[in-house]
C-alpha cells in the first residue's frame, strides 16, 4: 500500500497538475495505468472566439477607426474606437487564457493539460500589439490541442501555418526575392524559419547552417495571413505570387516541389529528423521529470519517437513506463503556473477571475503568452525559484488559506499523503490555526516540488 | 445680531445645537446606545500563566525556573495574587479604571490538546463539533432588543463563531502583501532541512526589511485590523458585533520574547479599538479567549506545550471590571489537570453566556440555545 501510494503521489504531482478530489486514491490502484488513461484529447467546452472571428472583429474595428478619422468629431470617435479595441482585447486573449486555465483547473486528465502547456511554451508566441494581443491564445487551442496526442510533424505544420505564429515571427510578409511580389520590392524574412530550426525542431546545436535557414525561409514564402479588408478571406492564406520559385536544398536534401508542398515537405522532414526527436524528447524529460535529464531516459523516448513516427502519445507512454521517471525524491519545483493550479485544485477551487489569475501569474513571473521571446519561458527551476518568487508565493498562499474553508489535514491526505514522521506532517497538524496549517502545507518543500 | 448671521456663525455645528434642544435631548437620553460586542480569538493557545501571572503562588517559580525570570520589566500587579505581563500596559490601566477583568483557570470543556479542534469547539459553543453553526451567530439571531444589529467578521471568510446567521458580513483589507509574521517563523522551522528554501526565505526577508516601512507595514497587522474594526463598529449604526482574531500564540519555544511581542500587539490593538470606538466604548464589551492554556511547567526549549486551563479577558466601558475572576485551583502536582496543565475550574462558555445575558438581555432559554451545556453565572459582569 505504501509503495503504491508513493507512486500515486508522483503520478498526480510530477505528471499531473496536482490531485483534485479523490484523484490520489484513484491513482493508487495503478498509477501508470491511471496516467495512461489520462492521455485523452483536450476538449474546450466553452465556445469562445476563434482566430478567424477575431480577424473579422479586428477588421471591423479597423474600418471604424478609418471612419473616425474622417468624422467631424474625430477625437471623440477615435477615443471610442480605442476603448472598443481595448474591450475586445480583454475579451479575446485574456478571456481565452483564463478559460484554458479554468479548463485545466477542473480537468480530470491533467496530464494532457500539462502536455498542452508544454507544447504551448515550446511554440511560444507573445501577446503584444493589437493583433497578437488578440489572437496569441488561439494558437494552443487551434493548432496544438488538436494534434496533442498525434504526430509531432503534424503539430509542427499546423503551428507553422497558424496566423499567430506567422504574424509573431513575421512570415506573413516574407516573400521570395524572385517571386512576383518580391520583384515589386518586398523581400525575405528569415525569422520564422530560423526559430523553426533553432527552437521548434533541431535545436540550436542541431547542425544547420545559415544557408539552411535561408532555404527553409524561401520554402515557406507566401505562407501568410489574409487581411479580410482586402483579401476577401480570413485566416491562413497562401500567396502563390510571393513564393520563391525553384528547388530548395535543406540539410543536404533537395526539394523539388512547387508551391506550398515544398515547405510542407521540408517541415515534415524536420519534424521527423533524429535531432528533432532528441531535442524535443530532452525538453520533455526536463519538463516532466528533472532539470538534469537522464540520458538513458531521453534515449528511450527517442527510440519510441523514431519507431512511431514522432507519435506524442506513444512517447508519453514510454515516459510513464520508464523507471527513471519514478525517482522517489522530488526532482524540481513546480512551475509558477503549476503551483497556482495545484494549490487551487488542492483546496477545491473551481473558479478564478481573469484579473486575479493574471495578477498572480504576473507576480510569479509567468503570465500566459508573455514570455516575450519565441523561446518561451525557461523550464529550469533556477529561473523561477528565487527569493522574490517565494515571498510572493507566501503572500498569495496566506491569502488563499484565509479565503478557503478547506481542511489542511484532509488536503494533505488527498494531495501528498504524507506520513506522521515527516516534518511537514508535524508542522501541519501542530499549526496554531487551520489557516496557518493550510498555508504551511501549500508552502511545504513537498508541495512546492514535484 | 440677526438670526441669519447667527446661523452662519455657527456653521456646521448648527445642527448640533438643534439636536441639543431640550425635547431631543430627552429622547436621546431615553434611547440607549446599542450594546456592542467584540469577540476576539487568540489562535494558538495563549499561555495564561505568563500573561496573568500568579506571582505569589509558591509553585510558580519552581514549575518555570527559567521563564519566571525572563520578564524584562516589572509585572503589573492586579491584586495580591495576580499580576499582568509588563507588555499589557493599556489593559492594566483599563483594569484600574474598572473596565477590565481577567478570568483565570477557565476552559471551554474541550478535553484534548489539538489547536484546530480546540478552536472549532470554542467557536461552535456546542458539546459536539458542528462546523456550520457558531455561538455568536446563534446569539445575534436571538438578539431581540436590537433586532437590526448585524455582525462583522474581520476575516476573509466567515469564521465558525459567526456561522448560522444571515446577519453577518466579512471585511478584510484587500492586499496581496499581507502574510502575517507568524507564517515566516513557522516556515523558517519547516525549511530547516531544506537548504535552498531556507536561504531563499532568509534572502527574501532581508530584502523586505531593507525595503523599509512601506513593505514592513503590512495590512494584516492586528493593531490595524483592530483600528479598522473599531471604525466600522463606531460608524455604522447597525454593526453592533464584530469578531477579530490574532494568531501567533503557539509558543513552544522562545516564549519570553515572542509573548512580549504578541502581548504588546494585543495591548496596542485594544487601545486602537477603544480609540476608534470613542463614545461607543462605553456600551461595548470585548471578550478575549483562546482555545486552551499551556503546560504549567516550562519545556526544554524556553517555551510551553499545549495545555488545558487558560485565561480570558472581559473589557470595555460596559464591563464591571477591576477584579480578577475565576477560582484558582493551585499549581501543585495533584492540583493540575492530568498532572500537567492548569485545571479549568469555570467554563469559558458560561462567562460568555453571563455577558450575553446581561449585555444583550438574552433569556435563560435563549442562552440554552447559544450554549446548550453552559448556563450563565450569577455574577454581575456588566455595568
Amino acid at each position: 500500500m505504501s509503495v503504491i501510494n508513493t507512486q500515486a503521489v508522483i503520478a498526480v504531482n510530477r505528471f499531473g497538475l496536482g490531485a483534485r478530489g479523490d484523484e490520489l486514491a484513484q491513482a493508487s490502484k495503478n498509477p501508470k495505468a491511471w496516467l495512461k488513461q489520462q492521455l485523452q484529447p483536450i476538449v474546450f467546452t466553452n465556445k469562445l472566439m476563434s482566430s478567424n472571428e477575431m480577424f473579422v472583429e479586428l477588421a471591423k474595428l479597423g474600418e471604424a477607426r478609418k471612419a473616425a478619422k474622417k468624422s467631424t468629431n474625430a477625437d471623440e470617435e477615435f477615443k471610442k474606437n480605442s476603448k472598443d479595441r481595448k474591450k475586445f482585447l480583454t475579451k479575446s486573449y485574456r478571456a481565452l487564457s483564463t478559460d484554458t486555465f479554468k479548463e485545466a483547473l477542473n480537468s480530470n486528465n491533467s496530464l494532457s493539460w500539462r502536455l498542452l502547456d508544454f507544447f504551448s511554451n515550446h511554440f511560444s508566441v507573445t501577446a503584444s500589439g493589437p493583433v497578437m494581443g488578440a489572437i496569441s491564445a488561439t494558437l494552443e487551442r487551434e493548432a496544438i490541442a488538436p494534434n496533442l496526442l498525434g504526430n509531432f510533424d503534424e503539430m509542427l505544420l499546423a503551428v507553422s501555418k497558424h496566423p499567430a505564429m506567422l504574424i509573431f515571427l513575421n512570415n506573413e510578409r516574407s516573400f521570395g526575392p524572385n517571386s512576383r511580389i518580391g520583384k515589386k520590392g518586398k523581400g525575405l524574412n528569415e525569422n520564422l524559419a530560423r526559430e523553426i530550426l533553432e527552437l521548434h525542431t533541431l535545436g540550436v546545436d542541431g547542425g544547420y547552417k545559415q544557408a539552411d535557414v535561408i532555404e527553409l525561409a524561401k520554402g515557406i514564402t507566401g505562407w501568410s495571413v489574409a487581411n479580410p479588408r482586402k483579401d476577401d478571406s480570413v485566416g491562413f492564406i497562401y500567396r502563390a505570387a510571393g513564393k520563391e520559385p525553384g528547388n530548395r536544398m535543406l540539410l543536404g536534401k533537395t526539394y523539388k516541389q512547387n508551391n506550398m508542398a515544398q515547405g510542407e515537405a521540408m517541415l515534415k522532414d524536420l519534424g521527423n529528423h533524429p535531432k528533432t526527436a532528441h531535442y524535443v524528447c530532452t525538453k520533455l524529460v526536463k519538463h516532466f521529470i528533472s532539470d538534469k535529464p537522464s540520458p538513458d531516459l531521453v534515449q528511450k523516448l527517442v527510440s519510441t519517437w523514431q519507431k512511431s513516427g514522432g507519435n506524442i502519445k506513444q512517447v508519453m507512454t514510454t515516459l510513464i513506463d520508464s523507471d527513471w521517471s519514478w525517482q522517489a525524491d522530488s526532482q524540481k519545483f513546480k512551475t509558477p503556473r503549476e503551483f497556482v493550479m495545484s494549490s487551487l485544485r488542492a483546496v477545491g477551487r473551481k473558479e478564478i477571475k481573469h484579473k486575479e489569475l493574471f495578477f498572480t501569474l504576473m507576480t510569479f513571473g509567468q503570465q500566459p503568452m508573455q514570455a516575450g521571446s519565441p523561446a518561451g519561458y525557461s523550464d529550469e527551476q533556477q529561473d523561477w525559484d528565487g527569493a522574490n518568487a517565494l515571498m510572493s508565493k507566501i503572500d498569495w498562499v496566506a491569502l488563499l488559506a484565509r479565503k478557503t474553508k478547506a481542511n489542511a489535514e484532509k488536503v494533505m491526505a488527498k494531495t501528498l499523503a504524507l506520513t506522521p514522521e515527516v516534518s511537514t506532517y508535524k508542522a501541519v497538524v501542530r499549526a496554531e490555526s487551520r489557516t496557518q496549517a493550510l498555508a504551511l502545507l501549500l508552502l511545504s518543500p513537498e508541495f512546492l516540488r514535484r | 445680531m440677526k438670526r441669519r448671521q447667527f446661523v452662519k456663525m455657527l456653521g456646521a455645528s448648527a445642527s448640533l445645537v438643534m439636536m441639543q434642544s431640550p425635547v431631543l435631548a430627552a429622547i436621546n437620553k431615553s434611547h440607549k446606545k446599542p450594546a456592542k460586542v467584540v469577540w476576539l480569538v487568540l489562535r494558538g493557545g495563549m499561555d495564561s500563566l505568563h500573561t496573568v501571572v500568579p506571582y505569589n503562588d509558591p509553585d510558580y517559580a519552581s514549575l518555570r525556573p527559567k521563564l519566571a525570570k525572563t520578564f524584562k520589566n516589572d509585572l503589573l500587579p492586579l491584586n495580591s495574587d495576580f499580576a499582568l505581563h509588563p507588555s499589557l500596559k493599556h489593559m492594566h490601566s483599563l483594569y484600574k479604571n474598572k473596565q477590565m477583568m481577567p478570568i483565570v483557570a477557565v476552559g471551554s470543556g474541550y478535553p484534548k490538546r489539538s489547536h484546530f479542534d480546540g478552536q472549532d469547539f470554542l467557536e461552535s459553543g456546542l458539546t459536539t463539533m458542528d462546523h456550520d453553526t457558531g455561538w455568536l451567530g446563534r446569539a445575534i439571531n436571538l438578539l431581540q432588543v436590537q433586532p437590526n444589529s448585524k455582525a462583522l467578521a474581520v476575516a476573509n471568510s466567515v469564521p465558525i463563531s459567526l456561522r448560522d446567521t444571515e446577519k453577518v458580513s466579512t471585511w478584510y483589507p484587500s492586499n496581496l502583501k499581507d502574510a502575517d509574521e507568524n507564517i515566516y517563523e513557522s516556515l523558517m522551522d519547516l525549511y530547516q532541512e531544506d537548504e535552498l528554501l531556507s536561504s531563499r526565505l532568509n534572502e527574501g526577508l532581508n530584502t523586505q526589511d531593507m525595503a523599509g516601512n512601506s513593505k514592513t507595514k503590512k495590512k494584516g497587522k492586528f493593531v490595524d485590523l483592530a483600528r479598522a474594526c473599531g471604525k466600522l463598529l463606531a460608524s455604522n449604526n447597525d454593526t453592533d458585533c464584530a469578531m477579530l482574531e490574532v494568531g501567533g500564540w503557539d509558543t513552544h519555544n522562545n516564549q519570553s520574547f515572542r509573548l512580549a511581542r504578541q502581548l504588546t500587539d494585543l495591548d496596542n490593538g485594544i487601545a486602537a479599538l477603544q480609540e476608534e470606538l470613542a463614545d461607543d466604548w462605553q456600551n461595548t464589551v470585548v471578550m478575549v479567549a483562546t482555545e486552551f492554556g499551556r503546560t504549567a511547567k516550562e519545556n526544554g526549549t524556553g517555551g510551553t506545550d499545549h495545555g488545558t486551563g487558560g485565561a480570558m479577558f472581559m473589557l470595555g466601558g460596559a464591563v464591571n471590571g477591576g477584579k480578577v475572576l475565576g477560582q484558582w485551583p493551585g499549581l501543585k502536582q495533584e492540583q493540575l489537570f492530568e498532572g500537567r496543565d492548569l485545571m479549568p475550574t469555570t467554563s469559558t462558555f458560561s462567562w460568555i453566556a453571563t455577558v450575553l445575558q446581561q449585555h444583550w438581555q438574552l433569556s435563560n432559554d435563549d442562552i440554552s440555545k447559544v450554549f446548550p451545556s453552559a448556563p450563565a453565572y450569577k455574577v454581575k459582569l456588566t455595568t
